[in-house]
C-alpha cells in the first residue's frame, strides 16, 4: 500500500531514467581521448611512462635493477620477496613485488636505487614489441579521472622541483623518444590496459600480468562477444582478436568472460555471496525488514532509502577522508623537502637547528593547522640566506 | 590499540569472502612489539598485504563493472518491456531492481572503505614502527602505498555517484508514509541486522570513532569527523510524524 505512490510514477521515473542514465557513463567516447590528451599535452611516450611511474611507484626500475644487477642491493630482500610472494599472492598474481623492497636501513641506498631506476628506464620504456614472451607487459594506465588532487598529485610529479624518484624519471624520460602505439588504436577504446609486470622470479614464458578493466574496456568486450554470437559462442581468442587493443592477453579475456558469463547466469544476485543463501543464512537487509513489514513494520520504500542515505553518507566520508589524508601526505612531503633544503643550504654552524625540523617532522604535532605554524617557526630560525625560501614557505601556507 | 579493535569489528561485520583480505593490523602490531622487529621482514609482510589488497581490489572493481553494464542493461529491458504501464507485475520488477540498486551500491561503498580502512591501517602501522624503531620508514612508503591500485578508488566512486543520480531520477522522495518515518528507529535497529546495510553502519560508526580525538594527535592525523545528520540515520530518534502529503 505504502509503495503505491512510488510504482505509480515508477514506470514514469524509469522512462526518464532510460533517457538520462544508459549509458550512463559520461563521455564514453571522449573518456579515452581525453585521458590519452592530458591538457598539458606531452606526447604519449612521456604520458606513458609518466603514468606508469606514478601508478607503480618506480617500480619498474626497481625491477630492472634486479634482473639487470643480481639484485644487488636487494640481496637480502629477494628471499623474502620470494616467500611473501608466494605465501601472500594469488597463484597467478604478478604485481611488482619490488617497489617496495628498496627500503634500505639508510638513505644512502635508496639514493642508489634511484639512480638505477633511472638508469634502467630506457629499458623498461623502450618496449617496441609487446608481443615477445618477456617478462615486461607495459601499457597505459588511463581510467579518466575526475579528481583534481589526484591530477594535481600528478602535474606536482611533473614538476622538477623535489628530489623524489618520480620527477627524477621524468627527467631521464625527456630522453626517451616517444613510445609507439603502445595505447594508441583507433577502433579500441584503447583505454586502461594496465599491465603489471611477472615478478622477476618467476618464470619468463607466463606473461600473466594483472590488468586493470574500466567500462569502457567492458563495453569494448561485450560488443566483441555479442558479435560471436553471445557469451556462450565467442571464445576467448576470438574476443580477444575482436577488441584489437595493445596489450591484452587471452589469459584477461578469458577470466573476464568466465565471471561474465556467470554475472548473466545468475543476474538477481551480484557476484558477491552477500545475498546468495550462504551457509550463513544471511537475509539481505530488505527481507528482514520485509519480514517486518508482515508485522505491520516499516515500508519497503522507506528501508531502501534509508539504506541509501547510510550508503551515501559513508561513501561522503569516505571521500573526504581519503582527500584529506592525500594532502596531509602531499603537506608531509612538501615540509620534508623544505627541511631537507634548509639543511643543505644550512653551514655547519647551524646544524642543531636543522636536526629538529626532521625530528619534529616525525614525532607527533599537534594537527595540520599547528604544522603550518612550524614552517615560519623554522623559517625564523634560518633566516639569512634563505630569504626567498622562506617567503616561499610563507606564501604558500 | 583502538584502531586495532575497529578494524577487527569491521572485518566482524564485512562479507563473509572479505574476511581474510583485510590488513593483519594485530600481527604487524605483534612483530613490532617484539624484541628486535628487522625492517626486511616488516616491510616484506607489508608488501604482502599491498599485494593482498590490489589483487582483491581490482578483482572486485573487475565484477562491479560487469555488474554495472548488467544492472544497465536490465533496467533498460525492462523499461522498454513496461513502457508507461503501471502493471502489477512490473510493480515487482521495480521493486527487485530498486532493491538491486540499492545493494549494489552498498557493495561498491563497501569496497572504497575496505581501501580506505586498510591504507589508514598501514599509515598507523607504519608510525608505529617508526616511534618504535626511529626510523623513518613512514613517510617514504605511505608515498608508495598512495600509488598502489587499492588506493585509486576514482573508478568505483564514479560508479557510485552515478548510481545515486540514478537512483534520484528513478525514485526521487515523493512522499513520506506517517508510519514509515517514525518506524526509521526500528529499521536502523532492526535493518542494521546482516548483509550490506549492517556494514555501512558499522563502516560509518568506525570512521567516526577513529575520527574522535586521539591521544596521539599529530600532523598525520586526521581532523575529527564531521556527521551532521549521522545521529539521525545511525541512531533510533523520535521524529514527529510529518503531514502527509495527499495524492
Amino acid at each position: 500500500m505504502e509503495a503505491r505512490p512510488v510504482q505509480r510514477s515508477g514506470s514514469r521515473e524509469l522512462t526518464n531514467l532510460a533517457r538520462t542514465s544508459i549509458p550512463s557513463t559520461p563521455n564514453p567516447s571522449s573518456a579515452p581521448e581525453a585521458a590519452f590528451m592530458r591538457p598539458d599535452h606531452k606526447p604519449l611516450g612521456q604520458q606513458t611512462y609518466h603514468l606508469l611511474s606514478s601508478s607503480n611507484g618506480g617500480s619498474v626500475g626497481h625491477i630492472c635493477s634486479s634482473s639487470s644487477s643480481g639484485f644487488s642491493t636487494n640481496l637480502h630482500y629477494s628471499s623474502m620477496e620470494k616467500h611473501y610472494a608466494a605465501a601472500s599472492s594469488n597463484d597467478d598474481s604478478s604485481w611488482c613485488n619490488g617497489g617496495f623492497l628498496d627500503f634500505p636501513e639508510d638513505h644512502q641506498a635508496v639514493h642508489n636505487n634511484r639512480h638505477i631506476e633511472d638508469g634502467c628506464i630506457g629499458i623498461g620504456a623502450a618496449f617496441d614489441d609487446i608481443q615477445k614472451p618477456n617478462d615486461w607487459q607495459w601499457a597505459d594506465h588511463l581510467i579518466t579521472d575526475e579528481d583534481p588532487l589526484l591530477s594535481t598529485n600528478w602535474n606536482d610529479l611533473l614538476i622538477d622541483t623535489s628530489s623524489n624518484s618520480d620527477t627524477k624519471d621524468q627527467k631521464s624520460l625527456q630522453t626517451i623518444p616517444p613510445q609507439p602505439q603502445i595505447v594508441q588504436q583507433q577502433p579500441s577504446p584503447s583505454v586502461t590496459v594496465e599491465l603489471r609486470p611477472v615478478s622477476t622470479t618467476s618464470s619468463n614464458s607466463n606473461n600473466k600480468a594483472r590488468m586493470r578493466w574500466t567500462p569502457e574496456l567492458h563495453e569494448a568486450f561485450v560488443e566483441a562477444v555479442n558479435s560471436l554470437g553471445g557469451s556462450d559462442r565467442a571464445t576467448p581468442k576470438g574476443v580477444l582478436k575482436k577488441m584489437k587493443v595493445e596489450g591484452l592477453t587471452i589469459y584477461h579475456v578469458k577470466s573476464h568472460l568466465q565471471k561474465y558469463r556467470t554475472a548473466r547466469y545468475r543476474p538477481e544476485p551480484s557476484e558477491s555471496g552477500s545475498y546468495r543463501s550462504s551457509s550463513e543464512k544471511k537475509l539481505t537487509p530488505l527481507e528482514h525488514i520485509t519480514a517486518l513489514d508482515l508485522k505491520g513494520g516499516i515500508g519497503i520504500t522507506e528501508a531502501l532509502r534509508l539504506q541509501m542515505e547510510v550508503q551515501k553518507q559513508l561513501h561522503e566520508q569516505l571521500e573526504i577522508q581519503r582527500n584529506l589524508q592525500l594532502r596531509i601526505e602531499e603537506q608531509g612531503k612538501y615540509l620534508q623537502m623544505m627541511f631537507e633544503k634548509q639543511n643543505s643550504g644550512l653551514s655547519k654552524g647551524t646544524a642543531s637547528t636543522s636536526d629538529s625540523p626532521s625530528k619534529s617532522e616525525q614525532e607527533d604535532n599537534k594537527k595540520t593547522a599547528d604544522s603550518e605554524e612550524l614552517a615560519p617557526e623554522e623559517t625564523r630560525k634560518c633566516q639569512e640566506p634563505e630569504s626567498p625560501q622562506s617567503k616561499r614557505v610563507k606564501t604558500d601556507n | 590499540m583502538k584502531f586495532g579493535k575497529r578494524i577487527k569489528e569491521q572485518i566482524q561485520e564485512s562479507l563473509p569472502e572479505w574476511r581474510d583480505k583485510f590488513l593483519r593490523y594485530k600481527e604487524l602490531k605483534n612483530l613490532i612489539s617484539s624484541p628486535a622487529p628487522a625492517e626486511s621482514i616488516f616491510v616484506g609482510l607489508l608488501n604482502a598485504e599491498i599485494e593482498k589488497f590490489n589483487a582483491f581490489f581490482v578483482e572486485q572493481e573487475e565484477d562491479f563493472i560487469i555488474h554495472h553494464k548488467e544492472l544497465q542493461y536490465r533496467i533498460q529491458r525492462l523499461v522498454e518491456k513496461c513502457g508507461d504501464n503501471d502493471d502489477v507485475m512490473f510493480r515487482e520488477e521495480i521493486g527487485e531492481i530498486r532493491k538491486d540498486i540499492v545493494n549494489f551500491h552498498g557493495e561498491m561503498v563497501l569496497l572504497v572503505n575496505y581501501s580506505n580502512i586498510n591504507y589508514t591501517g598501514l599509515a598507523k602501522i607504519l608510525k608505529k614502527y617508526d616511534k618504535r624503531t626511529g626510523g623513518a620508514l613512514r613517510s617514504p612508503f605511505i608515498q608508495k602505498v598512495l600509488r598502489q591500485p587499492f588506493f585509486k578508488t576514482d573508478l568505483v566512486s564514479r560508479l557510485v555517484r552515478e548510481w545515486e543520480t540514478t537512483m534520484d531520477a528513478m525514485f526521487p522522495a515523493l512522499t513520506w508514509e506517517v508510519e514509515g518515518y517514525e518506524r526509521s528507529a526500528a529499521v536502523s535497529s532492526a535493518a542494521a541486522g546482516e548483509g550490506i546495510f549492517r556494514n555501512t553502519v558499522a563502516a560509518l560508526m568506525t570512521m567516526r570513532e577513529m575520527r574522535r580525538g586521539s591521544s596521539t594527535y599529530g600532523a598525520y592525523s586526521l581532523p575529527p569527523l564531521n556527521l551532521s545528520d549521522s545521529d539521525l540515520v545511525l541512531r533510533p530518534r523520535h521524529i514527529p510524524s510529518p503531514i502527509p502529503i495527499p495524492y
